[in-house]
């Protein structure tokens, strides 16, 4: 192939994409639909449920004040620490619960893994930015709240190329 | 009129603080550590003019010491940062270090489980070899071809995301299986946006690898006869660009490869343009093996043996398991004493092996072909410096 057709071959390819439809997601106007409800586990079976892996969710009514995640951070981010919380429970004697500090959390859910009592999952909020140090670090009271996250946009595959809908 | 300063020429200076020798003629040249050309490595070029007399690469910028990290933590919590020297191919890298472990606990992977990871590994080649050709292009000067990969990338990493709930550190393959099945109608989705990934970089042919602009600067530059690239012992696209055919893929199979039809990509040139072309040949050969993973896997089933959160039963031993990633052969020699901890993780990663090529294809290239050479190693600094 001459070197004049080849530049032309590869400017056309390059003309051809005006045609094409943009595959940019426009965040945020756009946000990407995740799978499910965020990362969860189940202890009896040992196996995770596909979801994924953002902030995460404490259930107050499940958590036994074990540990066992601080104790799994440990090994990974240290970003667990455990936090007096106002009110006990029947199941939680010493009313201590998991404190999460974002700024250090690495967002590898071993600590879902570890929770035995289903207290501990994993949200699709992934919007976590603040403008203080402190900001990142997210109370008992913090995790209970349920994210409110408004995901839609899918990836679209036709004829004229591939979109975020 | 300045006023001389005496100096003691007799004075020995302590080492380290002594003058270099000046010729007029060769200057020495630091590229990097910093500047992004060099990745995250400094790179001492000797020029004689245009031309490149002396190469010297120094790693190590970027060290982390995970091998050390790996010997204080327990088998399982050392998954998340032994991922981190490439997390662009975070599932390859950890890959080595699982088998090692299934050997040492001596478990048994369900068969589900080992296709899921070997799907996983592929979408991960393609999401680290789209990222590397993306600054490829944009150091040739080839801006488009900077925006394409990173935006096909996307597809994969998008795959990527719903099987293991994270784009880029997935942390999902496990002593045992993987974390977690694959979601509902996976793979509908995933063979919808493989079959579109693979049309999709067939176009970089006319944009790129046919393009005479590209030829013109990668062809006969940095030249490794297959000899040079046994005896320095090169791996991956490196080896497969001078015309050996070796992947541990089909030499070494592990998972389920044995039973999946890979073809090897080999070519006979040695220099930059092949060097560059293997990784994009391998993408085209990933999408083959995970339609064929897809047909071939089991429809149900479980996806992990359970193991207790300390494995217990890891005698002393040692084991070398290795498997091919997106930068060559990548594997992990794991020894242990019957602690909870491993006594010792030794990673030996493809890039490594990679850049001891580099002083000998630099020299007597031109200093502006130093990018086309250097990237075209497939070398990713980071892994190098573990
Ligand atoms: S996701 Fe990982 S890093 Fe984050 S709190 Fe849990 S164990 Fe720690
Ligand atoms: S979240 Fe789970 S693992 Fe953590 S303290 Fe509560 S019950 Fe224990």
């Amino acid at each position: 192939m001459g070197t004049a057709t080849g530049i032309i071959k590869a400017l056309n390819s390059g003309v051809k994409h005006l045609a094409v439809k943009r595959f940019t997601l426009r965040y945020p106007e756009q946000k990407l639909k995740l799978v499910g409800d965020g990362y969860q586990f189940d202890p009896a079976t040992g196996v995770g449920i596909a979801g994924y892996k953002g902030r995460h969710m404490l259930f107050h009514d499940h958590c036994t004040g074990c540990n066992l995640c601080s104790i799994a951070c440990e090994g990974v981010a240290e970003a667990i620490g455990m936090v007096k919380v106002p009110n006990t429970w029947k199941h939680n004697k010493k009313a201590i619960m998991p404190q999460i500090d974002y700024g250090k959390c690495v967002f590898c859910g071993l600590c879902v893994d570890a929770c035995p009592f289903y207290a501990l999952y994993m949200s699709n909020d992934y919007e976590l930015s603040s403008f203080t140090k402190e900001g990142l670090i997210y109370t008992p009271q913090q995790l209970q709240v349920k994210p409110n996250v408004q995901q839609d946009a899918e990836i679209q595959i036709d004829d004229r190329g591939a979109t975020h809908g | 009129m300045t006023e001389q300063i005496p100096t003691d020429q007799t004075k020995e200076l302590p080492p380290g603080l002594q003058l270099e020798k000046v010729d007029d003629r060769i200057m020495t040249l630091n590229v990097g550590p910093q500047h992004p050309g060099s990745g995250h490595m400094r790179i001492i070029v000797r020029i004689d003019g245009d031309y490149i007399v002396d190469a010297d690469p120094d790693p190590g910028y970027v060290h982390r010491g995970e091998e050390k990290m790996a010997e204080v933590r327990n088998y399982l919590l050392n998954i998340p940062h032994l991922e981190r020297p490439v997390i662009h191919d975070s599932c390859n890298i950890l890959y080595p270090y699982v088998l090692g472990v299934e050997d040492l606990v001596g478990i048994e992977v369900p068969e589900r489980a080992k296709y899921v990871r070997v799907i996983a590994a592929e979408l991960n080649r393609c999401v680290y070899t789209q990222y590397w050709l993306a600054i490829y292009g944009i150091f040739l000067g080839h801006s488009t071809m900077f925006m394409w990969p990173a935006g096909d990338r996307e597809l994969m990493i998008d795959l990527l995301e719903k099987m293991t709930g994270a784009r880029v550190t997935h942390s999902y393959f496990i002593p045992g299986g993987v974390r977690n099945d694959i979601p509902a109608n996976f793979e509908d989705v995933c063979l919808r946006q493989v079959n579109y990934f693979e049309k999709r970089i067939k176009e970089y042919a006319d944009i790129f690898y046919d393009n005479p602009i590209l030829k013109a600067r990668t062809e006969d530059t940095g030249v490794l006869s297959s000899q040079d690239a046994i005896r320095l012992g090169t791996t991956g696209s490196v080896l497969r660009a001078s015309g050996i055919d070796y992947d541990v893929r089909v030499k070494e199979p592990y998972d389920v490869y044995e039973e999946l039809d890979v073809h090897t990509n080999v070519l006979k040139d040695g220099d930059s343009y092949a060097r560059s072309k293997i990784p994009w040949l391998d993408m085209l050969e990933s999408c083959n093996i995970i339609r064929q993973a897809l047909e071939k896997m089991p429809k149900s089933g479980s996806v992990r043996t359970k193991l207790k959160p300390n494995p217990k039963g890891v005698g002393n031993d040692e084991v070398y398991r290795r498997v091919e990633s997106g930068r060559g052969a990548a594997g992990m020699h794991i020894i242990s004493n019957g602690k909870p901890e491993p006594y010792r993780v030794k990673i030996s990663p493809g890039s490594f092996r990679n850049l001891i090529a580099l002083p000998y294809l630099l020299k007597g290239e031109k200093l502006g072909n130093m990018p086309a050479v250097y990237w075209s190693l497939n070398y990713w600094p980071v892994e190098a410096d573990r």
